[in-house]
């Protein structure tokens, strides 16, 4: 274990006691604390990751991913879900930079307008049509918080270590890492990235689109068929504890 | 490598099972179903970007495919879940996992994996402070404690 994967563990170990210290509990506090663990876990993954060539790339990557990976981490540790949905909206945006920055362009655009500009949209209207009046006490308590951020601490310790490790080991040189850069213009790097994405989706993945097709006429269909058996007898927002309400009610 | 793609390769790699991580545990401990299906779009955000990237690193559009398929399939699992949950909110007029814990066939026995935590203790509400305003009024000394009359 070589010091950059030393470096990445502690980094993941803080980035988990950050998480769980800014999941909802009971009592508050701990934000500012797990705000500041989170920033140190960042600084440390940043400077273990080997650099790009080019500080300008370096630098707008660093800004893009840490956009993209603060406002994921607000929009699952918020309370409001509101909040939350607008901090994913971020997110969604962060990450449409992220796909820029690689080349794909095409790529970036669709994740704006169908992720931001539909199904974001489409959770708010849900949140909207079924918010509990002001502020839900589901939203304030998470559930095994500790677990689930040492689980996903475990994990995220694991993935990058062993990438970092394996993409560096000297077995790799030999590998497809060798595809000069020439090739990669012609290929996924292209100027007329749009022509190149229509070709090959049309071409060498028609099956692909078709069954792409067909599920959103299948999942329009249930979604409607879902709504349309909905019309048991409406509840409004829930005024009474939810442990004193019975089973589940039969529309 | 001198043209530095495996360094961004590294990187994506990494913010991507950053993002994987953080939807995790939204997904695991949140109980607003509509945060935990925003968590499950973060993971789903995650394995984009490793796919464009490896997509990248092998110069293959692959990967850009996969996550335009991706993002099809994300469209289709958003309006069947939110057709779902806006069913099961009117049902029970709350958005909370926790109500749905025994959902099973009528035959099969109860069966509850923990019982609803005690509820919260009601925050006050945050009345408005006001500040005083006009002048205070002149009560002689020996009426401050009693008052002959009102």
């Amino acid at each position: 274990m070589t010091d950059p994967h030393r470096i990445l563990l502690a980094a993941a170990v803080l980035g988990g006691m950050a998480v769980w210290l800014l999941l909802p509990r009971r009592k508050g506090g701990g934000i500012a604390l797990g705000g500041a663990l989170g920033a140190v876990s960042l600084g440390l993954t940043a400077a273990a990751l080997p650099g790009l060539a080019d500080w300008l790339a370096q630098s707008l990557f660093w800004l893009l991913g840490g956009m993209t990976v603060v406002s994921a981490a607000w929009a699952v540790t918020l309370r409001n879900p509101v909040y939350c949905a607008i901090w994913f909206g971020m997110s969604l945006l962060g990450v449409s930079g992220l796909f820029f920055f690689q080349g794909a362009q095409f790529l970036a655009v669709a994740t704006v307008v169908v992720y931001a500009g539909a199904i974001l949209v489409m959770f708010l209207f849900i949140l909207m049509l079924a918010s509990a009046s002001g502020r839900a006490r589901y939203d304030r308590v998470s559930l095994e918080g500790l677990l689930s951020a040492a689980c996903a601490a475990f994990l995220v310790g694991v993935l990058s270590i062993a990438v970092t490790g394996s993409l560096h080991s000297p077995k790799l040189d030999s590998s497809s890492a060798g595809i000069p850069q020439a090739q990669r213009q012609q290929g996924v790097l292209a100027a007329e990235h749009t022509k190149q994405i229509g070709r090959q989706l049309f071409g060498r993945y028609l099956v692909a689109v078709e069954v792409a097709g067909t599920l959103l006429l299948a999942a329009l269909v249930g979604a409607a068929v879902i709504v349309g058996h909905a019309r048991g007898p409406l509840v409004g927002p829930r005024a009474t504890d939810p442990e004193t309400a019975g089973g589940p009610r039969h529309g | 490598m001198a043209d530095g793609e495996l360094e961004l390769l590294n990187g994506y790699l990494v913010v991507g099972a950053i993002l994987f991580g953080l939807g995790m545990v939204g997904f695991l401990s949140r109980r607003n179903m509509i945060t935990v299906f925003l968590a499950a779009e973060i993971m789903l955000q995650g394995i984009s970007l490793s796919l464009t990237a490896w997509g990248r690193y092998h110069n293959d559009f692959g990967g850009q495919m996969l996550a335009l398929l991706m993002i099809a399939v994300a469209a289709c699992e958003a309006a069947v879940a939110l057709a779902l949950v806006l069913m099961l909110y009117q049902r029970k007029g709350s958005l909370d996992l926790f109500l749905w814990q025994d959902l099973r066939e009528e035959s099969v026995p109860r069966h509850i994996d923990r019982e609803l935590p005690e509820a919260l203790p009601e925050e006050p509400p945050a009345w408005p402070r006001l500040t005083p305003a006009g002048l205070s009024p002149e009560i002689p000394p020996e009426q401050t404690g009693y008052r002959p009359h009102v």
